[in-house]
């Protein structure tokens, strides 16, 4: 039992990872209908960004944070401009899908010839040895990990519902055209969502790093699994990926210690194609109406 | 024969004499993996290029063809004959399972799942080391032929002949009924829908599709190499197959042979540097060459050239920094992607096309021109109308074709349509009329299933309609135009009245592909009939024209063809006088009439007047969702409360 208990705390752990970076997913999707389909590198280069700063500079791990996140805002912005702005005027979606795979190829191999091909230790800011927490174990930075994604995720919903800046996002969502007619530069929303969607993501990066190793391929799987949350959870709904992604980290640390660690990114898929056929707006997800 | 016939064939018997050329196995085999990406594509193109949907688990697809070789060689001993259909047949499963739920929602969804499933399949792969010996990989020997074991130009030859049965194969499939299909559902879903071709089940089709040539691709692949490992069926080779794609030029089998050239040369390239340097410098010449032509000449501006010029002059300038560039092998790749979908759109195929001849390479001015001759020699005379005359006659004349009760559509608390009844009797011409917002073109597109009631009952020949899809209300036999015109643009006005003729075809994948008597007959039929169809709305000498090229009336006029095509009970014509001009309205009327003639019943929402009022048996009025009044044109007219709608109250 408290096996299962601390599979449940390290699942849990990993699901918030993956609504975070789902999360990104929705932002980006809210304004223009599109996603990043390298988010997992902008994830991976927070991380590595952050293991330059705190273990090559030694900084503070607390203050690495907001520079990554700074680091995050620019990339995302990068990426909108670069990537994702010309296909949307073309209406293209062939467009967007390529070239931010693209560009996820290149930060990729970027950060491979920067970092090198091995995987390298974040050292831990928390104390490494596990606590108890209702008979089971669980680590501080797990806790962190949890925490620090809520944190995240509440401060971008407080700042979309709250302010004036957040409510022309809203409107981007509702009607894009009818937004841009009331004077809403849309095109600065969409990038300021990617440039948000990237701060979100290499914010993850730096709060799972200390979790695992650290290297230019630990954002293609992780971005992948926010997919699969993403549509399990439904690409609307905020509830719908924290549900989503507590699911999923469960399904796999499960998986992985039951069955074999080789399996344990099978559920993911097979959970994400069930989602789809019974429900495909995902579970929390509404079905959008159609206009003719 | 036509040009792009010959253009193959010569193509082709080159290919084949290749291992008489050179007997270097490094050239042979090189030619044949081409030769063996080049079936893939063809089926990626299907996916890509005509149902525009992306798929990134082409990678995985074309590693289950190469495992389905491995596994059935080892474990069962099985031979040639049984495997390349097996692996076929067990990819085209797996691409079914992959986008019959992926594909139930518009949107990047496939695109998302199609990634999952290629990185999963890699791990499935791995794992399954009772299946496929995991890591290790699988070896093969060369495959046997009646207890002959074929030498590697025997084998050559043979991926030579299945690369000829490929292009035949997607050759036929794309001109068919079916390539229509896949196009239609591309250029406008909601009327593929509404022409009865579900645009979610051919979506899923083409998809299976080109799982299955991937898996004839896969199997080859397995024995090309002659070795199976889980770690060549990843990310990168399903990216470099899209590359392949759009690089080459899509909807051209010469794109996909081109494409395939380019990614099975490219790795090679980049392994030296040297030869790379040369080709940036090239590329990077070419490149400032094009872009001072077009400066000079004034197809460009500097905006629009900026990027690519300095993108290249600094590639070039990197060439020369770097020691090796294998290890930014990715990057290129990365950087050819941004290149080619901004920059080529069309593939170096396309732009090519566009380069050598002004025309669009969609319809070759000589190919139409044949199939016109063909059309006038064949001499076989289709009647536009299937239903006949006399035969319906017996059929009541007050028999009410559509009714319905209460029908109540709620769009969050707005009530679009309030409660409305609705009754339409057999061979007349139903008017709606209402202010603009009255709920008119909601009610059409609840009765054609694209909105479901929120409550209500609607029996179409005592058949309810609630709950059915769209095509298949089509099927059943309402058919409709749309207020803003929906027509496939970049089809013929032909080929789209082709489409709504979708349903006449009883010929399945085996028909198009042996391209047996059946499918030749039902095309044939269809041809004329369409033709027909559009000469009963006077758009015969425009037949072979795109239909976005149409003026505006007569692409209304196209779709009321179209309409007719699928031998509708009931036609729904939504606003079809809109923007038309006098001469232009005179033969709508005239039109419309000869359609009641054909005892089609028609519902008409127009909001010229004297188009209803001189046309109409019947005409019902809306008002904010509820149906204010019904009768005979005049009695409406005079309605107290239908001037009060359409002018306003009076002032008290």
């Amino acid at each position: 039992m408290d096996i299962l208990l601390q599979l449940i705390y390290s699942g849990v752990a990993l699901g918030m990872i993956y609504a975070v970076i789902a999360f990104g997913y929705q932002l980006t999707f809210a304004t223009s209908d599109t996603l990043n389909f390298g988010q997992g590198e902008a994830l991976m280069l927070g991380a590595l960004f952050g293991l330059t700063l705190v273990d090559g500079m030694g900084m503070n791990y607390w203050l690495a944070i907001p520079l990554v996140c700074l680091f995050g805002l620019l990339q995302g912005g990068l990426v909108e401009r670069i990537g994702v702005r010309p296909a949307i005027k073309i209406k293209s979606e062939f467009g967007w899908i390529m070239s931010t795979i693209a560009l996820g190829i290149i930060f990729k191999n970027v950060a491979e010839n920067v970092w090198g091909r091995d995987d390298l230790r974040f050292p831990s800011p928390l104390d490494e040895s596990p606590i108890k927490l209702f008979g089971a174990n669980v680590l501080p930075m797990e806790l962190l990990v949890i925490s620090g994604a809520l944190f995240m995720m509440l401060a971008v919903e407080f700042f979309n519902r709250k302010t004036i800046y957040g409510k022309a996002v809203v409107a981007t969502f509702n009607d894009r055209d009818a937004a841009k007619l009331m004077g809403i530069n849309t095109g600065l929303v969409i990038t300021f969502s990617y440039a948000m969607s990237s701060l979100t993501a290499a914010f993850a990066g730096i709060l799972i790093a200390p979790l695992t190793l650290t290297g230019a391929t630990m954002g293609s799987v992780l971005g992948l699994k926010a997919f699969a949350v993403a549509i399990i959870g439904g690409l609307t709904s905020g509830m719908g990926i924290v549900v989503g992604g507590i699911l999923l980290g469960i399904a796999e640390t499960t998986t992985g210690f039951y069955l074999s660690t080789g399996y344990k990114d099978v559920p993911g898929l097979v959970l994400l194609l069930m989602v789809l056929a019974v429900k495909p707006a995902g579970l929390f997800g509404k079905t959008a109406i159609k206009k003719v | 024969m036509k040009k792009s016939y010959i253009f193959a064939l010569v193509a082709l018997i080159g290919a084949a004499l290749v291992p008489m050329i050179t007997p270097n196995p490094y050239y042979i085999h090189l030619v044949e993996t081409i030769m063996i990406y080049s079936i893939l594509l063809f089926g990626l193109d299907i996916v890509v290029g005509y149902t525009g949907q992306v798929s990134l688990g082409h990678s995985g697809l074309f590693g289950i063809g190469a495992y389905t070789v491995g596994v059935m060689f080892m474990k069962l001993a099985a031979p040639l004959w049984l495997i390349l259909p097996a692996s076929i047949l067990v990819t085209a499963v797996f691409g079914a399972i992959l986008a019959m739920p992926a594909l139930k929602v518009s949107g990047p969804y496939l695109a998302m799942v199609t990634l999952a499933f290629g990185t999963i399949i890699q791990i499935l792969i791995n794992e399954m080391t009772f299946l496929t010996e995991g890591p290790l990989g699988v070896k093969l020997p060369k495959p046997q032929i009646a207890g002959i074991k074929m030498d590697d130009r025997d084998f050559y030859w043979l991926v030579c002949l299945m690369l000829a049965l490929s292009m035949l194969v997607v050759h036929r499939i794309l001109r068919s009924h079916l390539g229509r299909a896949f196009e239609a559902l591309r250029g406008s879903p909601v009327a593929s829908d509404c022409m009865g071709v579900s645009v979610y089940r051919f979506k899923v089709y083409a998809f299976v599709i080109s799982a299955g040539f991937a898996g004839l691709a896969g199997s080859l692949y397995a024995y090309s190499e002659q070795y199976i490992s889980p770690n060549t069926y990843n990310f990168e080779l399903t990216v470099l197959f899209l590359l392949a794609i759009i690089m080459g030029g899509r909807k051209t089998r010469s794109g996909a042979i081109l494409g395939a050239t380019i990614i099975v040369l490219l790795p090679k390239l980049l392994d030296d540097i040297e030869i790379f340097r040369i080709v940036a410098t090239i590329a990077c010449a070419l490149i400032v060459a094009g872009a001072i032509i077009g400066l000079v000449k004034k197809w460009l501006t500097v905006n629009s050239v900026l990027v690519p010029v300095v993108g290249t002059i600094c590639l070039a300038v990197f060439s020369y920094q770097l020691e090796s560039i294998t290890d930014w092998r990715l990057s290129i790749f990365g950087l050819m992607i941004l290149f080619v979908v901004y920059y080529l759109q069309d593939g170096i195929i396309g732009f090519m096309n566009k380069l050598l001849s002004a025309q669009r390479i969609t319809y070759n001015q000589q190919e139409l021109e044949l199939e016109r001759q063909q059309l006038a020699k064949d001499g076989i005379h289709e009647n536009a109308f299937q239903h006949n005359l006399q035969t319906d006659s017996s059929s009541n004349q007050n028999e009410p074709v559509l009714v319905a009760k209460e029908v109540l559509m709620q769009f969050g608390g707005l009530k679009a349509i309030n409660k409305v009844d609705l009754v339409v009797k057999r061979g007349e011409i139903h008017g709606l009329i209402g202010p603009n917002g009255s709920g008119k073109s909601t009610i059409m597109n609840v009765l054609t299933g694209i909105y479901t009631p929120t409550s209500g009952q609607i029996d179409f020949l005592g058949q309810t309609v609630i709950g059915k899809t769209s095509s298949e209300i089509a099927i059943s036999g309402i058919a409709r135009t749309f207020q803003n015109v929906q027509l496939f643009g970049e089809m013929t006005a032909l080929q789209n009245v082709l489409v709504g003729l979708h349903h006449t075809f009883k010929s399945n994948l085996l028909d198009v592909a042996l391209d047996t008597s059946r499918y030749q007959k039902e095309n044939l039929h269809a041809t004329h009939r369409a033709y027909a169809l559009l000469e009963f709305v006077g758009l015969g000498s425009l037949a072979w024209e795109e239909a976005r090229n149409l003026p505006y009336g007569k692409q209304r006029l196209l779709e009321i063809a179209r309409a007719l095509a699928l031998d509708p009970e009931l036609l729904l014509l939504d606003e079809p006088a809109a923007g038309l001009t006098a001469p232009d309205i005179k033969e709508l009327i005239s039109i419309i009439r000869k359609i009641r003639d054909h005892r089609i019943t028609v519902i008409l929402i127009e909001h010229h007047m004297d188009v209803v009022m001189s046309i109409c048996d019947t005409v019902s009025v809306l008002d904010f969702g509820q149906k204010i009044a019904e009768g005979k044109p005049q009695e409406v007219q005079n309605d107290a409360k239908v001037i009060t709608a359409y002018l306003g109250g009076t002032a008290e």
